[in-house]
């Protein structure tokens, strides 16, 4: 077997490890270091990534390294990186610095393993590795309340979805007598009248419910806003920028492959999912003053569009849906970091401060932070699907793909679906602009401050990656391409 | 190997405009060494290329975008010299604006602004496709309401800059309206199959353009090259788009010369150039051409007679020439085909020169006596020789001052180099009317040489001969000032010779791209003596006429110059042109009608109604409501879980399962 394909997985486990390890070692004040350390390995994974264009299987072909596996590491691995540099700065009078990089690095190995799983018992052994490590991370400041609160309605949830995924699995297994994705793909086409029977659709059912806990689709959501508002703000940016991708990659994979091969028609029900979830972010994003929370509203709203991509799975819809879900794990992440920022100075001002996200102290930041404020502008524009970004080239594609779709089937619905998808961009600019408004027009409240150096390098970094996707998107659609190839769909 | 560096002609000047954006206060002359450094960098590399793909060599380098779009570099004949020519001259006054611009604090913000300008600018250049050239064309119109409106404290320049904005804005329309037809028949012709692109070209790229011209419909055609040259109109200041250009002096005198003389509005005349298979394919719009650019140089002309701000005159002198170049490309076009290109270019090029030179010169002037009307100058030939002597160097230039001794069996010609380029133009001009008739654009040509001979001597002997009318004390200015004027100045003496040697560079460049052009029969005959010399005897009587009015002062004018007299009355108030453009059409129409009208049913309607009540007031409570349903309390999560479950079992049932 060649490990090669694995080398990042391998690399990132070890040094989770190994900074475990450390972290006995030095000393409180020197366990800054372990970020960098982690920061090194992400960076060696992610140009191992880009640089070796590997593809086989491993592990009696439980594990597959393809084009879908490998963009998806690459979104884990940029948001743990993201993630990992904020924390530097965000951790850094923490005494337990060394566990919090040794969990998120296991959690990107997690999420990792997913993108790469080919079986469902993988697949649910990486889910369970990236959530655990994240119900730790989201309850990591322990003697904030909110941020234990958040932990343990998390882990409540998240418990709750992997049972009911664990329960659809095992009824595929007892269909098909097999966990391999391949080989259940394979019975069904022998099989065609094993195809459609209720017992399918119930499994495909929980299997839905437990993928779509992790997206945040609209009504397994409800999670999410408490997490994001109460977790550290980096951690955050890895749940809401990466670990909800690792719900798609599965559902790519997963439903992608079983809709071809049962042939339900799910169009109708993945539409009204899909735009109950936008809209229902959109409008609730509006009345929120916790910019955490308004990010974690306007994050359900990305996963309604991103969720598109199921309603006709097409090869050009679900490269959109890859392509969207890339755009958003560096505008969010970069985002969140922002609002980290913003916290930051709220805590420089006054160290007893409480809601250090909620919009006022967002007033005069163009003027305070000025670096953040403008990176700040530029993910909510790109979130808004302003070109030239990332996000728009992702809302471009996948809206295109639903509108070509709708053309050939003559289908009204599906039209007014992507309708109702363009006027929800158009609704999601009016939160935007209202935070942009408090940072340029109103007046600071307070000195101008200094950026910390790791936080605008996060930053910077997630400005460059969203702007540079925009400006030359041919690449990432290329290898989006090919990945729904992978998946085939045509 | 410099070929192969090719992008960073562009590059090097865009990275130019971060750095000095954002630490050009920390740097010694407000940053400005590093745009000089990255566009002499651009212009060692243009002309490395040159050295290279001279003869007969192309470089082109094509990256898929997106869609079918593709983003890359075509460095042809046409291309390199336009490369080398803006590279050098905005070389030279970047060198120039460290003395122009050393009094003002906002350097950063000039040095950055004109770099990102110049980048722009060789990405106009450069382009190998139409959407990435409209992209740049963009960008420098954007970069010239920056610059224009540099001082954006005076309201005169803010207003300059705004209309400068507008009114190229209207061309840019057309040109993408252009864009959009050309795509719209392109991908007609390609899933016709009537044509097929070749292997590793894109649909919007130039010689993808070219090679489908026979597929496209003729009246399309014309219609695209119409939209196309409305684009040129905007950026090159034709008739009637041309106000912005004068009005748009209000910025530093360096960037007029950057802008309105050595660049921005050679754009338009690029971009006829640079799709002039097509305008051949299309003869109406060749007509036009021919007869917008003709009408251009007279109209223009007459504005310059009367005109007392020294770069006004200095202005319409642009305004003027460029139309001369489209002159150029449309009736020389018509009479001899291709031969166009190289003759349009050729003057583009020259008038780069010594219109760079003039504006420098102007700028040293004003700089010394610290104002613009000629009327107050006067008598500053003896505290400013390096200035006047280049300025009388640019003026016989631009009046196409030499003697054509070819024609007396003597294999070279004396002259400046306006003479070589701006006769070339005539003589075409003048073919197209020995073949067809039809005269007027020769007439047009020939009456704006005598009255362009006027008009410059007049600024010349106001401005440097007789008694000083003003208690300034001029001085000369720095040598970081004056030395580019002596080189540019060598250039608008002796650029001419190179004429043959570039009408046989740059008349290839379409046959290397492997465009056929119907050459059109009957090669213009030698015309007679007398057509040879017209535009020489015009250039001579127009100096003899300013000599006459301005140095010996034998004739008062005053009596002329009168606001009774209703064609002075005309021409100072430039045809009522920016009357009709700004106040009837602008604020009157655009701004009280439709602009107020809308704003009535976008405010009261669409917002108030609309917005506020209905959608707005619905979101809102909406979102109210279902912020409610987040209770916090996680079991009520779980059991909306399991209602979600149910949902889906219902859909999916309702899907027919």
């Amino acid at each position: 077997m060649n490990y090669a394909l694995l080398a990042p997985e391998i690399l990132l486990t070890i040094l989770a490890l190994v900074v475990i390890l450390l972290g006995l070692l030095v000393s409180d004040r020197s366990k800054n270091v372990l970020g960098y350390l982690s920061a090194a390995g992400l960076i060696a994974s992610l140009v191992y990534i880009i640089g070796t264009k590997g593809e086989g299987s491993l592990f009696y072909n439980a594990i597959v390294v393809d084009p879908l596996s490998q963009i998806f590491k690459l979104i884990f691995i940029i948001v743990s990186l993201l993630a990992v540099i904020a924390s530097i700065s965000y951790f850094k009078d923490n005494r337990n610095q060394d566990e919090y990089y040794a969990l998120l690095l296991l959690a990107t190995v997690g999420m990792m393993v997913v993108a790469s799983a080919n079986d469902l018992i993988a697949l649910f052994v990486g889910f369970e590795l990236a959530s655990m490590s994240t119900y730790v991370l989201a309850g990591f400041e322990k003697k904030n309340p909110a941020s234990l609160e958040a932990g343990l309605k998390y882990f409540i949830i998240g418990s709750l979805s992997s049972a009911l995924m664990l329960f659809g699995m095992s009824l595929v297994y007892g269909i098909t007598g097999s966990t391999n994705i391949p080989a259940i793909v394979e019975y069904f086409r022998i099989n065609p009248t094993a195809a459609i029977t209720t017992l399918n659709v119930i499994a495909l059912i929980f299997l839905v419910a437990g993928f779509a806990f992790k997206m945040a689709l609209v009504p397994f959501h409800m999670w999410a806003p408490d997490t994001y508002e109460g977790s550290p703000t980096v951690v955050s940016a890895l749940l809401a920028a990466g670990s909800k991708k690792m719900g798609f990659v599965a559902a790519f994979r997963v439903l992608v492959l079983a809709l071809v091969a049962i042939r339900i028609d799910v169009q109708m029900a993945f539409a009204i999912l899909a735009v109950i979830t936008m809209t229902y972010g959109n409008i609730v994003a509006i009345s929120q003053r916790s910019i955490k929370r308004m990010l974690a509203y306007s994050s359900i709203a990305q996963a309604g569009y991103i969720s598109l991509a199921f309603v006709v799975t097409t090869q050009l819809s679900i490269s959109g849906g890859i392509l969207l879900a890339l755009g958003h794990a560096l505008m969010k992440g970069g985002a969140f970091i922002a609002v980290a920022v913003v916290g930051y100075m709220v805590l420089s001002d006054n160290k007893n401060a409480r809601n250090t996200d909620d919009l006022e102290n967002f007033a005069g930041l163009g003027k305070r932070a000025p670096i953040t404020a403008f990176s700040l502008f530029i993910f909510f524009l790109a979130l808004a699907g302003i070109p030239p970004s990332a996000g728009f080239i992702g809302k471009f594609v996948l809206f295109y793909s639903v509108t070509v779709e709708a053309v050939r089937q003559a289908s009204t619905w599906l039209l007014l679906v992507v309708i109702i998808a363009i006027l929800n961009s158009a609704l999601s600019i009016y939160y935007y602009a209202r935070v942009i408004r408090y940072m340029y027009v109103l007046p600071p409240t307070g000195e101008k401050i200094k950026e910390p150096a790791p936080y605008v390098i996060a930053i910077v970094l997630a400005v460059i990656g969203t702007i540079g996707i925009g400006l030359y998107p041919e690449p990432f659609i290329r290898w989006a391409m090919d990945a729904a190839r992978v998946l085939g769909v045509s | 190997m410099f070929g192969d560096y090719a992008a960073l002609i562009v590059l090097l000047p865009v990275l130019a405009f971060v750095l000095t954006l954002f630490l050009g206060k920390k740097l010694y002359s407000g940053g400005a060494l590093l745009p000089i450094a990255a566009i002499a960098g651009s212009f060692i590399i243009s002309f490395g290329t040159f050295l290279e793909i001279y003869p007969d060599k192309t470089i082109q380098q094509s990256l898929s975008w997106f869609a079918g779009m593709n983003i890359g570099i075509l460095i042809d004949p046409l291309a390199v010299v336009m490369l080398m020519m803006v590279s050098f001259v905005s070389l030279l006054i970047h060198i120039y604006a460290v003395g122009y611009m050393a009094h003002d604090p906002a350097k950063p913000r000039y040095f950055a602004e004109t770099s990102l300008f110049t980048a722009a600018m060789l990405g106009v250049i450069l382009s190998d496709n139409i959407l990435q050239f409209f992209i740049a064309w963009e960008l420098v119109g954007l970069c010239s309401y920056l610059l224009i409106g540099f001082w954006y404290h005076k309201p005169s320049a803010a207003a300059a800059a705004k209309k400068a904005f507008l009114v190229t804005r209207v061309g840019d329309v057309l040109f993408l309206a252009g864009i959009v037809l050309l795509y719209f028949n392109m991908s007609e012709v390609v899933s016709s199959r009537a044509f097929s692109l070749e292997p590793g070209s894109f649909i919007l790229q130039f010689k993808s353009m070219f090679a489908a011209i026979p597929h496209i419909p003729p009246g399309q055609l014309t219609l695209i090259t119409l939209l196309f040259f409305g684009g040129a109109v905007g950026k090159s200041g034709q008739f009637p788009l041309h106000g912005w250009l004068p009005d748009a002096m209000e910025g530093p005198t360096t960037v007029s010369a950057l802008i309105h003389a050595a660049t921005m509005v050679t754009a338009g005349v690029y971009l006829v150039a640079r799709t002039f298979p097509m305008f051949v394919a299309a003869p109406n719009s060749l007509l036009v051409v021919a007869y917008i650019g003709g009408f251009t140089a007279l109209f223009a002309a007459t504005m310059g007679l009367v005109m007392n701000d020294i770069k006004r005159v200095l202005a319409y002198s642009t305004v003027s020439q460029l139309g001369y170049m489209m002159l150029g490309l449309g009736a020389a076009g018509m009479a001899i085909g291709a031969g166009a290109v190289g003759i349009s270019m050729f003057h583009l090029i020259s008038h780069a020169f010594f219109k760079a030179l003039m504006f420098l010169c102007a700028g040293s002037v004003i700089h010394a006596v610290g104002t613009n009307d000629i009327r107050e100058m006067g008598g500053l030939f003896g505290k400013m020789k390096i200035t006047a002597i280049t300025m009388i160097i640019a003026a016989l230039a631009l009046a196409g001052i030499g003697i054509p001794l070819v024609n007396f069996g003597i294999p070279f010609s004396i002259g400046t180099s306006g003479f070589f380029s701006k006769d070339a133009i005539i003589e075409g001009a003048f073919a197209y009317g020995e073949q067809t008739g039809d005269l007027i654009p020769y007439v047009f040509a020939i009456l704006a040489a005598l009255l362009t001979s006027i008009y410059i001597f007049r600024l010349w002997f106001m401005t440097f001969t007789g008694t000083p009318r003003s208690e300034r004390h001029a001085h000369e200015s720095p040598n970081v000032m004056t030395r580019p004027l002596i080189i540019l100045a060598v250039f608008a003496l002796f650029f001419g010779y190179t004429q043959s040697g570039f009408y046989g560079y740059v008349d290839k460049n379409f046959e290397l791209m492997g465009v056929e052009m119907a050459v059109h029969e009957g090669e213009a005959v030698p015309p007679s003596i007398i057509i040879v010399f017209m535009p020489v005897i015009v250039g001579v009587l127009g100096f003899l006429i300013s000599y006459y009015i301005y140095y010996q002062r034998k004739l008062d004018v005053s009596k002329f110059i009168t606001s009774e007299n209703p064609v002075y009355k005309l021409l100072i108030n430039r045809y009522y042109e920016p009357k009709l453009a700004s106040d009837i059409i602008g604020v009157k129409l655009t701004h009280n009608v439709v602009a107020q009208s809308g704003e009535f049913v976008d405010r009261k309607i669409i917002d108030g109604l609309i917005i506020d009540n209905i959608i707005g007031r619905t979101a809102f409570k909406l979102g109210e409501v279902m912020r409610r349903l987040q209770t916090g309390v996680v079991q009520n999560y779980a059991a909306v879980i399991i209602l979600g479950i149910g949902l889906l079992v219902i859909l999916l049932m309702l899907g027919g399962v």
